[in-house]
Order: structure tokens, then sequence, then C-alpha cells
């Protein structure tokens, strides 16, 4: 049953051992555990949010970071509505593979030559970890996110649980209202079939419960 | 939803009394024959049905009671099993929502469930397509089950093997219809590809991992290969790229290209993949993988960093591969195809061996790339036709570089080069000599067998050895000079064509084996090669005529020592005594001619006792000073080699004949250019004796359409009247002139050669036996002697030319007795006289 206004697909994306599976844990289960093993190829979570009163369903696909798996983690790029690059802030290392990760999503989620930065993948940097002692300064890492074109630059920690809610409820609203803008804009500008799913997902909600009034 | 339960519509009734009130009495089961029968009935609800199934089990699953989650998708299932009917898309649609949202589900046991179900599903052959479904979320969620890490393994592996079956499932679903979402598109080959060959990789992950009920002891190792044979069974020729793509990609990211473990997965991955391709597919494989190798090296030479030593590595990986897989194409493959490949494998030689200059490079990484690239040109050439090896060697001839070029690359190249030819050349099996040697070839090879370095020079007796041996000698004959017993050589006589061949090319193969003895560095080595070819050549050639030329050759070889203004060593003089002795002792077992056998046995004795350096395995190390004398009694003489020849009936004249009178080398190459003047008479003879089509078409020429009617036309008509006349003048002078006088003039014009001819006989050895000879005295004389009559006579030769004609036959036949007695007469002029 479809009981969600909006679906968004959510790619972790980052070096091995910066944090990933942790802050999704965090989220969607609400633990940590601090010898979480190696993710393998591809691990996928549900989270449920309310954004506005609506539902808003994330489908997270949290990668694995070794180089190994790189060939099947790039092929879930694609279809993803965000992607969500993560670093260890207490590693420089792993901030300074950045620019090969961006360009690894410039290639791998079709948007390279189509329409530059401004297609509607949303791009996320997180410096996860901030618990921990700094390494990585955070207006460099800001002004990082600003020449790459992220939408959103975000410090966390997995272990005390910082920033991680607001991060998703940040993305969630970002994203519920840019499809709301698009959705508009499809409207408005063409009548035609391209209409976002979703608006017809919601119509059916509201039909079933008045069916169920009815009766 | 607060609906009561009278007011809803039959069908939601009908679901409801499915499920039991309380979850542990499980479905109820007569409810459920009710709701099939009611489904079946009125097909048009079954939309209905599905949609409402879906809400509860969503909603069963959101408040975690799986019991009825259960129960719900055992009823969904029973329902899609039975009804088949074409308004079952609209319920697959509820179905595949509700897999969707279990898929979703952290619990295990929900989604083990789910694929479950799926699997099911696409067991369901469907004849409606269906044109939106979308299998993405599904692609994508199998495939994460599929890398599956849970640390229970029992979990792990079922997870896994549930994500490998709903792969396979989505395959089988998709795949035969050509409608359906485009499986093959590289988003979906990107994630299904790895998951597979991660699970034939991952084996040993779960190690001694032994199954409770092991009936079902289904491995994901096993399903990942069943299921990739089954994709691979199922590409067609323009996908095979975007399922090799990720292939290889994962190989490379993994570093499996030259990893032994597990197995030597890159081979075995091909391998199963080249086992299930299409056949007519399998060339495009070889193809991407040899692009991929190209790109390899590519980016090796881009960067020289520290990375190259691995590069290198995979680039072995990658050709061993090829080399093992190449096998399979090779039949497959035809034409332009063959020699693309061969070409690309040697343009990778190449390079390696321009790699091999840098200093940076491990050498011996690049000597094993080296070696499987030759490897996998063997294989390759191996499963070819024999018709195109001759073809690839000619190609791969025409790539070395020319002997005269000394820069050390080349030096190398070549010698590479030519140890893939030889690779070739092993498994070329030479049935005619002259189709294994076309000019094309031959002429290259043997400008190649005068190289400067020797190992070159080995290399390419090698080849002549392989390409030689028809009769598998060549392991008994392979070793070093030696005048032991060599053991029963497998010996044929020569072919018509081979004869041909050597007439025609014999001349400058032994001279150039006698240039090689030359070299002034040359080592033992090349010396037993160079003895080797000999004695194959003698073998393979085994003729009258091939056997004087090679023990010209041998002789020449001996007279060369003598001459003092060759540069050879003392230990190569040696080297080349002890050849020519074992070469005359191989002969001499071969032929068994009696005095050939005394007189090399006695040489040989002599030289034990006086100069035992001259015999093959003799200790060189005890050499002495002194060996630059050598005495005559020391050599092998000529002139009774040829006596002995001669008496046992062959042909020695060009024994005799002298080659070249001495054997510097300024002087051998003027001997070179004498002996062909010489034969340029034996290559015309060759021609004439060849197939008559050749000699028509040149006779063809000379006469043209025109001189031909001419004389058909007039010079027929009037020699015609010309001989007419004679015949009739003839004729009439036996008429009429007595007996006596056609004796006495018969007489006259025959005397001379008459007594001649049996003077000349009377001459002739007394060969013969004793009735033989009484043979001769009566009947050959007289025989001969009525040829010649009839020659001088004229008329005989005249009747036979006119013989076509009718009239003139009757003519001859009616004066036929008149010449009966003259004739008688010649040939028994005792009788008559």
């Amino acid at each position: 049953m479809e009981d969600y206004a909006y679906l968004f697909k959510i790619v972790f994306i980052g070096n091995a051992g910066v944090g990933k599976t942790c802050l999704v844990r965090r989220l969607t289960q609400r633990t940590f555990s601090s010898g979480q093993a190696a993710t393998i190829g591809v691990d996928f979570m549900i989270k449920t949010l309310f954004v506005n009163g609506l539902k808003v369903k994330l489908q997270i696909w949290d990668t694995a970071g070794q180089e190994r798996f790189r060939s099947i983690t790039q092929s879930y790029y694609r279809s993803a509505h965000c992607l969500i690059l993560v670093y260890d802030i207490s590693s420089q290392p792993s901030f300074d593979s950045l620019p090969h990760w961006c360009r690894d999503i410039d290639l791998y989620t079709g948007t390279g030559i189509s329409s530059g930065s401004n297609r509607n993948v949303f791009k996320v940097l997180v410096g996860n970890k901030c618990d921990k002692e700094r390494e990585v300064p955070e207006y460099i890492a800001a002004n990082f996110a600003d020449n790459h074109n992220f939408d959103l630059f975000m410090e966390t920690s997995a272990l005390e649980s910082e920033n991680v809610e607001r991060l998703f409820h940040e993305i969630a609203e970002n994203l519920v209202l840019r499809s709301e803008s698009e959705k508009s804009n499809t409207v408005t500008r063409a009548q035609n079939y391209d209409v976002n799913v979703k608006a017809t997902d919601k119509n059916r909600i509201i039909k079933q419960c008045a069916n169920c009034q009815s009766l | 939803m607060g609906c009561c339960g009278f007011c809803s519509p039959r069908y939601k009734r009908l679901v409801n009394n499915v499920y039991p009130s309380n979850p542990i009495d499980g479905i109820v089961k007569s409810n459920l024959e009710k709701l099939k029968f009611y489904a079946k009935s009125s097909p048009e609800k079954l939309d209905r049905i599905g949609e409402y199934f879906a809400q509860r089990i969503a909603r069963d699953l959101y408040r975690n009671r799986f019991e009825y989650v259960f129960m719900g998708m055992e009823a969904m299932e029973q329902i899609l099993l039975t009804s088949k009917t074409q308004s079952l898309n609209l319920f697959v649609e509820s179905f595949l929502r509700v897999i969707h949202q279990l898929l979703e589900s952290q619990e295990p046991s929900i989604q083990l469930l789910a694929t479950r179900a799926f699997v099911k599903f696409s067991n369901i052959e469907e004849d409606v397509p269906s044109y939106h479904r979308k299998y993405d979320f599904f692609v994508s969620k199998f495939s994460a089950l599929c890398h599956n890490n849970a640390s229970d393994l029992n979990t792990r592996k079922m997870l896994r093997l549930a994500g490998l079956n709903g792969l396979k499932g989505v395959i089988r679903k998709t795949v035969s219809d050509d409608l359906q979402v485009d499986i093959w598109d590289e988003t979906h080959m990107d994630k299904i590809v790895p998951s597979l060959l991660y699970n034939l990789q991952d084996k040993e992950v779960i190690p001694g991992f032994s199954v409770p009920d092991s009936a079902n002891a289904s491995t994901p190792y096993d399903t990942a290969e069943e299921c990739l044979r089954e994709l691979m069974s199922k590409v067609t020729f323009g996908n095979i790229r975007s399922v090799l793509k990720p292939v290889l990609k994962h190989l490379d990211n993994h570093h499996l290209w030259d990893a032994q473990y597990p197995d030597e997965f890159a081979i075995s991955v091909f391998q199963t993949i080249m086992d299930s391709i299409q056949n007519q597919h399998s060339y495009a494989v070889i193809q991407i993988l040899m692009a991929h190798l190209d790109e390899k090296s590519k980016s090796q030479r881009k960067s020289f960093d520290s990375s190259s030593e691995a590069t290198t590595r995979v680039r072995t990986g990658i050709a061993t591969v090829l080399s093992s897989i190449i096998a399979v194409a090779a039949a497959e493959s035809i034409g332009p195809s063959v020699l693309e490949i061969i070409n690309s494998l040697l343009r990778h030689l190449r390079n390696s061996i321009n790699n091999f200059q840098m200093v940076s490079i491990n050498k011996e990484d690049e000597k094993q790339f080296q070696e499987t690239v030759i490897n996998a040109l063997g294989e390759f050439a191996n499963n070819l036709p024999d018709f195109q090896k001759i073809e690839i060697m000619i190609f791969i001839i025409s790539k070395v570089p020319p002997s005269s070029s000394d820069s050390k690359a080349d030096i190398r190249l070549q010698d590479i080069l030519l140890k893939s030819l030889l690779k070739v050349s092993t498994k070329y099996r030479t049935v005619n000599i002259s189709h294994a040697f076309p000019p094309a070839f031959l002429n290259p090879l043997l400008a190649l067998s005068l190289a400067a370095d020797s190992n070159v020079r080995i290399t390419v007796q090698l080849i002549f050895q392989q390409l030689l041996d028809r009769h598998g000698n060549l392991s008994k004959l392979l070793m070093p000079v030696t005048l032991t017993e060599i053991p029963p050589l497998n010996i044929e006589k020569a072919y018509r064509q081979d004869i041909m061949f050597m007439r025609k090319h014999g001349p400058e193969l032994l001279s150039h084996i006698y240039k090689n003895l030359q070299f002034a560095n040359n080592t033992p080595e090349n010396y037993n090669a160079l003895y080797t070819t000999l004695a194959l050549f003698c073998i393979e050639m085994s003729s009258e005529e091939t056997l004087t030329e090679m023990l010209r050759l041998i002789f020449i070889i001996q007279d060369m020592t003598k001459n003092s203004s060759l540069t050879l060593s003392q230990s190569q003089h040696a080297e080349i005594h002890r050849l020519v002795a074992a070469f005359l002792h191989l002969i001499a077992q071969l032929t068994a001619i009696p005095a050939l056998c005394a007189h090399v046995d006695q040489i040989i004795k002599t030289r034990n006792s006086k100069a035992a350096w001259m015999l093959p395995e003799y200790d060189s190390e005890m050499m002495e000073t002194k060996m630059s004398e050598v005495s005559e009694d020391l050599l092998f003489n000529k002139e009774i080699i040829s006596e002995a020849l001669r008496n046992s009936g062959h042909d020695t004249s060009r024994l005799s004949t002298p080659l070249r009178d001495s054997g510097s080398v300024v002087d051998s190459s003027k001997a070179i250019s004498t002996t062909d003047l010489k034969y340029v008479d034996i290559d015309v003879e060759s021609t004439h004796s060849s197939p008559g089509i050749i000699r028509k078409q040149q006779e063809i020429e000379r006469i043209n359409f025109q001189d031909l009617r001419n004389f058909l036309n007039t010079a027929l008509t009037d020699e015609q009247d010309a001989r007419e006349e004679r015949r009739a003048q003839i004729l009439l002078k036996f008429k009429r002139a007595d007996f006596a006088d056609l004796v006495a003039k018969s007489n006259k014009n025959n005397g001379v050669l008459q007594t001649k001819l049996n003077d000349l006989f009377e001459k002739l050895p007394q060969m013969e036996s004793p009735n033989g000879e009484v043979f001769a005295n009566a009947i050959k004389n007289p025989i001969f002697s009525i040829q010649f009559n009839q020659c001088n006579n004229g008329y005989q030769r005249e009747a036979n030319d006119e013989a076509l004609s009718e009239e003139e036959k009757r003519s001859a036949v009616a004066h036929k007795s008149p010449f009966n007695s003259p004739l008688y007469s010649l040939q028994f002029p005792d009788v008559f006289a």
C-alpha cells in the first residue's frame, strides 16, 4: 500500500571507514556499533519521515567504500535523488580524496554532459566523526562544498547522534521542495502525461480515504 | 479501517475470511478455496482482490504481524498460480508492490519470503506484455542481497541465495521478452554481473559451511554460476559488450586477473562464459578481451609509476585468460579476423620488447608476459585449419625485422617473433614439404637463418626441423652430434613433389646451411641444431638425388676446415669435424652400403686412435694444441665414398662435380652463384616435367590463332600433294624392282650402322644372366636393326603419318606383302644370305 507522498533514493558514498554505515544505522535503528564490519557491495535501508505533514520515504543505499566494489557501487548513483558524500574530519586523506569522488559523481549520475551541475541530483557533503579530534577545518570543507556545487554541507557524529536527524530532515525538506516546484512547473508549462507520478499517488490516497468513509 | 463486515463487498469479505481469528491456527483452507473459486469465476475482480490484499499485508507488516503477512502472501501466490487469465496483469501489479514492500523490510525472513514469491512469479509465463512494469528496484535490491554480510552465516547464505535467485528470476522474466524493460541496459548489468561474480569468487567466505539439509545443498557459488550461464546463453551479439564490461571491471577492481585464488578465478570465469555463450558470439568475447589488453598496455605506457609492475602482471593474467579460451573462438573465426587477432598479439609482443628497454620494468614479469602471449598465439594457431597456419606463419615472418638490423631491440624482437613462429610451426602437421614452405615463407626464413645472433639462428633451425619432420623422427634426432646408434627411424620414400621441391630449393637450403656453419659466433648448440636439420633433411627427402647432394655438401664442409682464411676458432674446427663424422655415420647407417660403412668406420677408428678431438662426444677440455694439423687419413675420402656409392648403383656424377674449389667466404658467394647458374637448366627441366598444364600454356603462347588457321588451310594441301607423289614413287619402285635389288639397297644403307650397333651391344657390360646374354644376341640386335631400318627406309614413317586417311590405310594393307620379305631378310640376315 503506497501510503507515502514522496519516495527518494539516497546513496551514501565516500572512502572506506568514514562512517557511512554508522550514520545510516544511527538514523534507521538508533544504534551505534563501534566494531562495524566493512560493508560489502551495497546495503539497503528504509526510513520514513514527515515533512510538513507529508509522509516521505527515504530509500537509503549504503555503499561499500572499498575500491574493489567501485564498479557495483557506481551503478547505484544513476537512479539516486540524493548523493551524500561522507568524509572523516579526523582524517585528512579521506578529505583529500573528495575531488576524486566528485569526478565520479559527475561521471556516473549521468549529469555531466547534459545539464552541468544544475541537474536535480541533490549533493550533500558530510563531515562525520565530529566528536573526534579535528584534522580538517570546517571552513575549508565549507569552501570545498561551495566550489563543487554541493547543495548542503554538514558536520555530524554518528556516535553522539549529532546532526544526524537534522541532516536527513533537511535533505527530505529540500527534496520535497524541489520536486514540488518541479511538479508545478511541469503541470503549468506542459499538460502532458509526464506529470510526476507522486501526484497521482497522492490523489489515490485521498480517494481511498473517501471511499472508506462513504462505505 | 472502520468498515463493518456486512457492508463490504463480496471480494473483501472473502479475503477477510481467509485470515483466521487466531494467527496460530494458520490460513483457513476452505475459505481460501472459496476465494480461489471466486477469483476464477469472476476474473474482473482480480485487480480489486490484489489491491485489498496489498493493503492488508502492508498494514500487517507495519504492525509487525508477520504471521498474517505470511498467510497473505500464501493466498496471493495461490491465486496467482491458479488463475491464468488475461486479467492477471492487474493482479500482478499489486503482487509486485507487495513484494517491493516486503523487500524493504529489514527482517531476513520477510526478505526471504519476498524473494520466494518473486521466483514463483518469474516462473509464470505471461502472454500479455506489460510495458510499464519496472524492475529497477528489484535488480538493485537483489544485487544488494547478493552482497549480504550478515554475521550469522546461515542467514548470510540464505539471503545471498535469495538475492541470486531473485536476479535469476528477473533475468528469466525479462530476457526473453523484447518488450520488457531492457535488462541488458548498462545500469542493470553493472549491478547483476558483479553480484554474480562476487558470489563466484566468494565461495571461500563461507568456509566449511555444512547445510543440515544437504538434499538441496545449493551454495551461492553454484547458483551464481548457474545464473551466469543462463545469462550468457541468452546474450545476443549487441549485448555482449554490456555484459562483459562489468566482468572486466570487476576483475580489474578486485585484482583478480593474476590471482591464483580462488582457482585462477579469471580463467574459470571466462571459461564458463565461453562454454555457455552461443558459438557464433565467442569471437566477440576474444575481441573485447583483446581490446581490454590493449587498453591496459596503453595505460601502462602512459604512466610509469610504481603500479606499472602490477599492470604487467595484470596483462600477463589477461594474456593467460586469452590463451586458455582462444581455442574455443579459433574454430569460429575466419579470414581477416584471424589475422587481426594475430596482429594485435604481435603488437603486444613488440610493445613488450619496447618496455623491456625501460629500466623500471620488472624484467621477469615482462618475460612472462611475452611467454604467455606466445602461448596464446600457439593455442590459437593450433585450432585453425592447416592452410591458415601457413598464412599465419607467412604473416608472422613478415613482421620480423630484417636480419641485417643489429639494434638490440630488433634482435630481441627477432628472437621473440621467431619463438612465436616456432610455437605455431609445432602445431602444424606437414604433409607436403612444398606446401609447408611456400616461397613467401621460405625466402625470409632462409634470410633469417643467416642472422647475426646465434640464438636466432638456432630458432630458425628449430623451425625448419619442426616443419620438416613428418614422421615423428625429430625427438629421436634432437640430440647433440653423436656417434651412438640412433633408434629405428620412421622412413618413407620421398614423394615426387618433395623431390621437385628439393630440386627447386635444395641448393639454396644447403648453401644456407653451409653458410651457417661459417659463422664465427657459432656455439655447440648451433652445430647440434644444424646436425639435426641435416639429418631430418636426409630422412624426409630420402631419395638418391638428395643423398648425393647431402654428401656433396658434407665434403664441402669438410674442405672448409682446410681453408685457413676462415676465422673459425679451433673448437669450431673440431665441431665441424665432429658434425661431418656424425652425419656420415648416420648416412652409413641409413643407406647400409657396405663399402661406405666400412670407410666411415675406418676413419672413425683412425680418428679415435690419433685425433679423438675430431669425434663427437669428446671432452673438449682435453683438446690438444696440435689439432691444427690434420692429415689426409683422418678425413673422409670423397673418392672412396663415391666409389662405394657408384658400386651400389647410385648416380655419383653430381658428387664429383666440384661445387666450390675453396671454402673461403668470398669465394663461397661466387661458388653459390655458379651453382645457381648450374641449376638454371635444372629449373627448366623441372618446369618441363611438372604437370602438363604449364607446358601447354607456354606453347599456346607461341602459336597464335592466325598461324594455326593458315597452317590448317594452306600448308596441308600442298604438303599432302607432295607426299602423295613421293609415296606413289616409292610404291612403284618396290613393285617393280626385284627382290635382290631391294636387299642390296637396304644393306647398303644400313650396313655401317648395323655393324656399329652390333659392336656397341658387344661392348655392353655383361650384367645379364647367362640366358639374358643369349637373349641379347638373338633378339636384341635384330630389333634394334629393324628399328633403324625402318627409320632409314622412310616408308614406314610415311605410312604412319598418313595413317589417318582411310584410303592410304587400305593401300598400305594392300602392299603389305611385298615388304614382308625384305623385312624378314633384314631381321634374319644370316638366313637370307
